[in-house]
């Protein structure tokens, strides 16, 4: 049976990423240096956000809570992997989304940045772990490796986050908040940053519950299917 | 605003068709 928050959910994200669509290309103005290309700003920051510090944060702490044997079981180590498979997506998001901005502002699509690369480098990680999900079918072999990997990379999170302040970058500091924390976006355009960052964190926790009850769907097939293997061997001997 | 539309299509279109493929997924296995 579904809880309240489980039924509102998916509603709920669908509403505020249709309003963000709607706000961000329609109802914000343009921006005085920007113009049109500020509306992407309602799409790539959120993504940001989300594949680096929710996505990727859910991932690390499951993770660590595998590694604890008080709190080890299957069900974090998928939490685990069925976040690190979403955040996957929002990093590629988020590569593309900056990417199609940076054409237009920077005048190259790519710039071995130090912001961009180290994302670029969480990415590769992601794959890398996906890959190493592959590679192995013990069920607690895998676990255990996989939840090294995924706090071994999210190293490169703080690294990414302060790659602005700690080298040269072209891709510019925080720009929503001031240094003494007073917000330099106002009226609609604050908004729709605001219902896109709900709407995408939204969307991952949406997607993660989906992915999560697709991999118990599968891990039940499987030993299924093993079962009546096992059976028709078993058959087979006694004729 | 061709490069709006184009972010607005990746950022959309990439989650739609990710959610997509989740069920997809999950119908294949079922049938």
């Amino acid at each position: 049976m579904k809880t309240l928050t489980q039924r509102l959910l998916g509603p709920v994200t669908l509403v505020l990423l249709g309003l963000t669509f709607g706000f961000g290309l329609w109802v914000t103005p343009p921006d005085k240096v920007q113009g049109d290309l500020v509306r992407l700003l309602y799409v790539h920051p959120a993504i940001a956000w989300v594949a680096l510090y929710v996505s990727f944060g859910t991932a690390t702490v499951a993770s660590a809570l595998y590694l604890w044997r008080r709190t080890r079981s299957l069900v974090v180590d998928r939490i685990a992997y069925c976040a690190v498979e979403v955040s996957t997506v929002f990093i590629a998001l988020t590569l593309i989304t900056g990417s199609i901005w940076g054409r237009p502002t920077w005048g190259v699509w790519w710039a071995w940045d130090a912001r961009l690369t180290s994302t670029a480098i969480l990415g590769v990680l992601a794959l890398g772990y996906l890959a190493l999900r592959r590679a192995n079918d013990d069920p607690s072999l895998r676990a255990r490796r996989g939840a090294v990997f995924v706090i071994l990379s999210a190293i490169n999170v703080p690294i990414i986050h302060f790659s602005v302040l700690w080298w040269k970058t072209l891709h510019q500091g925080a720009t929503v908040f001031t240094d003494n924390r007073t917000l330099k976006v106002h009226g609609t355009m604050a908004w729709t940053l605001l219902m896109s960052f709900l709407g995408f964190t939204l969307s991952f926790f949406w997607l993660l519950r989906a992915r999560y009850r697709l991999e118990v769907a599968t891990e039940s097939r499987c030993a299924a299917t093993l079962d009546d293997a096992l059976a028709a061997r078993r058959s087979e001997g006694a004729l | 605003m061709g490069y709006v539309a184009a972010g607005y299509g990746f950022a959309f279109g990439g989650l739609t068709l990710y959610a997509l493929s989740i069920w997809w997924r999950g119908h294949r296995g079922r049938r």
